[in-house]
């Protein structure tokens, strides 16, 4: 497997844009997008997460309302906590037509691996919403309510199951735990159905998970939940207490956001925003912000990047007084 | 030949078992099973494995394999097949299937120019319209366009 | 729902014309690849799983299973009329198959085995659909314990059933490992073997290394043997009007013969590691040892044909079971089906057929389809794939090299991979040459990381003891039928690989 060494990513890099200049310059400066070329659009975590229902959600806007004249292609590039998918995208520097949509990991995977890319190297669209976790355990477990589940893992240390390393997932339990005083053991998954799998199984005491992705199996009394991380309880999750509210608010929430490759045209960033203003009004998207239990907080352009940035930065601190980076 | 491929494994199972060795942990910051923990198992198994196998083979010592009848066609193939990946990258998917397509045919199936150019030049031609109209993927792109 | 009701919605989806269009074209494709000598499922799925690309998931995965099983009927054209059968799951076919031709009864050959073929691969779909369901719930008690040994199970069934060459086929399998923990570790965040690379972050690309291995070094591996060079000068010739149809004694004298080679292929299928090449081998030996005519197998005696036909497409079917309640893949050609679902964001598992009742159903009734398609096509198509077998390999070898750097390319328009597919290529013929298990090689890189994860995950759940996997009832269970498994399978299989040194690679 030596290939990677021989063609290293900068020439792969500069023939790739070389390319596309040689291919699509002109088009870009008159024209973005273009009908002709199919947009690449990344997804940058494996299929039915929280990044690739909010991606193939966007897409059926865009295809329903034809606000993208050509085609789409989605891919889930899945691994590395979201390092495989952006870093794809990092690849397709200067290319108008790769597009993703970033998750907390986005931050979080280059503070903790050596990713070549960081969150401000992309061409920042908008902030669409952040989501919030939910801490849920399995219909047989004994533990009923919050207090309990507190009391329970003062007691005994407990395990709970998220998805990625160091990633969100990681996070909100971990703030959690230092507030209300308990400890316990990540385990960390691949996917949200390997993690689901596991606590159906009794093999995890406890799992976090967006509420959009195990919203069927809490209604179905499947998994019964806890706490949620959010500073409002999403009307499908009502009667289940905030962090906020048992007094151990730990402010941190995923950004959902849409990103283009480094250095790509101003005139696709622009049309993007644009084109996003009007996503975000469409009945669909709120229905999709609805029944996914989301918090709409729009921001467009550079000040997503900015927002990113901060982000990186609180979320940097938090990993650091924890130890779980260097 | 036999010998040098049993070679170039076991050079890639010490390589891999260094690298385990020098690079990754074998038990986690929190006490677990680390990053280096299966590297090192899988590693050491495959050096062990492959010197056990290196053993038996030099015990067989069995004759020179394959005559070179044998040899020629898939080396031609083999040979053809990577220039083609070259080929793929400077030339583009359309023409460089055409000229991997005639120069192989016309060495593996010498003396049917007919059916070798008429195949030359049908192939590139169905597989552009499969994958590029039909499926709407990518042929791989020309880095040097030939003025055709 | 129920089982009738679901299998009938499975219907209504598999049977809109779309669908049903993708299906006969998968049929027609898996029988001709099947045809096509060296190339067997899953260098077929591999190929053509880039093809399938801009299709819709339902239509796109209802064709390559067809793909799948459909090279099963197939390959066992060449073992009756070449004796060169079309890949290792049909070695066993050519053991009566040729000498019946040789003995003027290819028409009636080729007639059973279709035959065969279909109640194998219908009575396997039967017990999918019985079975699905039940699977899916147990395995709703499976966590990252039962995952591991699942595993594990898998790789040392693989391992036991390899047979002569064991010591390459393990080396195989731990450069599949080894291959597998090539990226960032789920657990730490560490990269491993990446070098600096983003290209390594993910780790080896499964579906270049598939194509590479199974594509081109078979067709390496063909031109060596000289498959190129030979031609197809030793076609039996056979007589398409008289002596074309079997006579009631074939279909009496192995009526039992399907029933048992259809419940031995299937539940070999269903045990991860095993396949359809060593369903076919077991059901040859198993069925020599019944019959009353076993002193005359191998002089063209019709039940030894039976036999590992109706078992290779039993167990295809039953191989489906593990892949769709349990995500896990027990043969190579699963492993590449696998790839092909996550690939449109599909991920089997225990709650895949509650989640995605549709694709799931519609998979398993248009298998029925399927299999009625294929027993049509192979009997009344066989002079049409006699032809396929007459293009000479000299020309088909470089076609193929165009088709795999093509469709390598075209899945992620990535220089990188389409390298990487060459040098797997490569890599794929020396250890064909050198008889090791490019299967095992495959099947590792997915099992590899899958046991490595499940058993980090279970460590760190069980602080680091390993009684919770005596403590846990399913976890018990497995290792319970795995210890039987390996116990038992050498016993089968040396009785099975009397007649077949021939067939080395184990995996189907």
């Amino acid at each position: 497997m030596d290939f990677g060494t021989i063609f290293t990513r900068e020439r792969l890099q500069a023939a790739a844009v070389a390319a596309t200049l040689a291919l699509a310059s002109p088009a870009v400066a008159q024209d973005y997008p273009s009908a002709d070329e199919t947009l690449d659009w990344t997804i940058a975590f494996g299929p039915g997460g929280g990044n690739d229902i909010m991606a193939r959600n966007i897409i059926d806007i865009l295809t329903k309302y034809d606000l993208y004249p050509g085609d789409i292609q989605a891919e889930n590039r899945a691994g590395g906590s979201g390092a495989v998918g952006w870093g794809y995208l990092y690849t397709q520097s200067g290319d108008p037509y790769g597009i993703s949509t970033t998750s907390g990991s986005f931050v979080t995977t280059p503070l903790q691996a050596d990713t070549p890319w960081q969150p401000e190297d992309f061409t920042p669209v908008a902030l669409l919403t952040t989501d919030d976790l939910v801490l849920v355990v399995n219909r047989d477990s004994e533990i009923q309510n919050i207090e309990q589940f507190i009391e329970h893992a003062k007691a005994n240390p407990m395990n709970i199951g998220g998805t990625g390393t160091v990633n969100v997932d990681f996070i909100v339990p971990t703030l959690f735990a230092q507030k209300a005083g308990f400890e316990f053991d990540y385990v960390s998954f691949n996917s949200m159905s390997e993690q689901t799998t596991a606590l159906l199984s009794n093999a995890l005491d406890a799992m976090v998970g967006n509420p959009g992705e195990i919203l069927g199996l809490i209604e179905s009394g499947d998994l019964r939940p806890l706490v949620f991380s959010g500073q409002s309880v999403p009307d499908a999750l009502a009667g289940v207490p905030t962090m906020g509210e048992l007094g151990y608010d730990i402010g941190v929430s995923m950004p959902r956001g849409l990103i283009l490759p480094p250095d790509a045209p101003a005139e696709a960033q622009e049309w993007w925003i644009e084109t996003m203003k009007k996503v975000v009004e469409t009945p669909e998207w709120g229905e999709y912000i609805r029944s996914n239990t989301l918090t709409p907080t729009v921001i467009y352009g550079d000040e997503f990047g900015a927002f990113l940035s901060r982000t990186k930065n609180g979320f940097g601190e938090v990993l650091r007084s924890v130890g779980a980076i260097q | 030949m036999r010998i040098a491929f049993f070679l170039v494994v076991l050079t890639g199972a010490i390589f891999y078992s260094y690298v385990a060795f020098a690079d990754l942990g074998f038990l986690s910051r929190t006490g677990r099973l680390g990053p280096g923990f299966f590297p090192r198992i899988i590693g050491v198994a495959a050096i062990v494995m492959t010197l056990w196998a290196l053993v038996d083979e030099l015990r067989a010592r069995r004759g020179p394999g394959g005559a070179f009848e044998q040899w020629r066609d898939v080396a031609v193939l083999i040979a053809f097949a990577l220039g083609y990946a070259v080929l793929l990258r400077l030339f583009g998917g359309f023409v460089a299937t055409f000229l991997f397509l005639l120069l192989t045919l016309s060495v593996l199936n010498p003396g049917r120019r007919l059916t070798n150019g008429l195949v030359a030049v049908i192939v590139p031609g169905v597989v552009y319209l499969l994958f590029d109209q039909l499926l709407n993927a990518n042929m791989p792109p020309a880095l040097i366009d030939l003025p055709i | 729902m129920d089982v009738f009701s679901d299998l009938m919605m499975g219907f209504s989806v598999a049977i809109s014309p779309i669908n049903l269009l993708y299906l006969l074209i998968g049929a027609m494709v898996g029988m001709v690849v099947g045809v096509i000598p060296g190339f067997g499922p899953s260098a077929g799925l591999a190929i053509l799983l880039p093809v399938t690309f801009g299709m819709d998931p339902t239509g796109a995965i209802m064709m390559l299973a067809a793909i799948y099983y459909g090279a099963m009927y197939g390959g066992t054209i060449t073992s009756i009329l070449l004796n060169t059968p079309g890949e290792s799951a049909t070695v066993a076919s050519t053991f009566d198959g040729f000498p019946l031709a040789r003995n003027g009864r290819a028409g009636p050959a080729l007639v059973m085995q279709a035959a065969a073929s279909f109640v194998g691969g219908t009575v396997g779909v039967i017990l999918i659909t019985i079975l699905a369901p039940m699977f899916a719930q147990v395995s709703r008690s499976f966590g990252p314990p039962e995952y591991f040994l699942l595993a594990v199970m898998g790789m040392l069934t693989l391992i036991v059933m390899i047979g002569s060459h064991w010591k390459l086929g393990v080396i195989s399998a731990l450069i599949g490992f080894a291959l597998g923990t090539v990226g960032v570790d789920l657990e730490t965040g560490q990269g491993r073997y990446t070098f600096g690379s983003a290209e390594l972050i993910g780790g080896v690309y499964f579906i270049p290394v598939a194509i590479g291995l199974f594509g081109l070094g078979e067709l390496f591996f063909a031109f060596y043997t000289g498959l190129h060079r030979t031609g197809t000068g030793g076609i039996v010739q056979y007589d398409r009007q008289s002596r074309f149809w079997p006579t009631a004694e074939d279909w009496l004298s192995t009526r039992m013969t399907m029933v048992r080679g259809s419940i031995l292929g299937f539940v070999v299928g269903v045990i991860p590691g095993a396949g359809a090449t060593i369903a076919s081998l077991m059901a040859y030996s198993t069925e020599r040892s019944i019959s009353r005519n076993g002193h005359n197998f191998g002089n063209g005696e019709m039940a030894g044909l039976v036999a590992p036909e109706t078992a290779n497409n039993a167990a295809s079917s039953g191989a489906m079971i593990p892949l769709l309640t349990l995500g896990i893949p027990g043969s190579a050609s699963t492993a590449v089906l696998l790839a092909a679902f996550l690939l449109w964001g599909l991920r089997p598992g225990p709650l895949f057929m509650e989640t995605n009742p549709e694709l799931a159903w519609g998979l398993i009734a248009s298998m029925y389809l399927g299999n009625m398609a294929l027993l049509a096509i192979s009997i009344f198509a066989i002079p049409l794939f006699v032809q396929i077998i007459k293009v000479p390999y000299r020309i088909l070898g470089p076609t193929v090299v165009v088709i795999c750097a093509i469709g390598t390319f075209s899945v992620h328009a990535s220089f990188i991979e389409l390298y990487l597919m060459f040098a797997a290529g490569v890599i794929g013929f020396f250890m064909r040459l050198y008889g090791f298990s490019p299967a095992a090689l495959v099947l590792a890189l997915v099992l590899g990381p899958l046991a490595e994860e499940a058993l980090r995950q279970t460590l760190t759940i069980s602080r680091g003891s390993f009684m919770i996997f005596v403590d846990r009832a399913p976890s018990l269970w497995i290792i319970g039928v795995t210890v039987t498994l390996v116990l038992l399978l050498p016993l089968l299989n040396r009785f099975g690989s009397r007649n077949a040194a021939s067939a080395e690679s184990a995996g189907g």
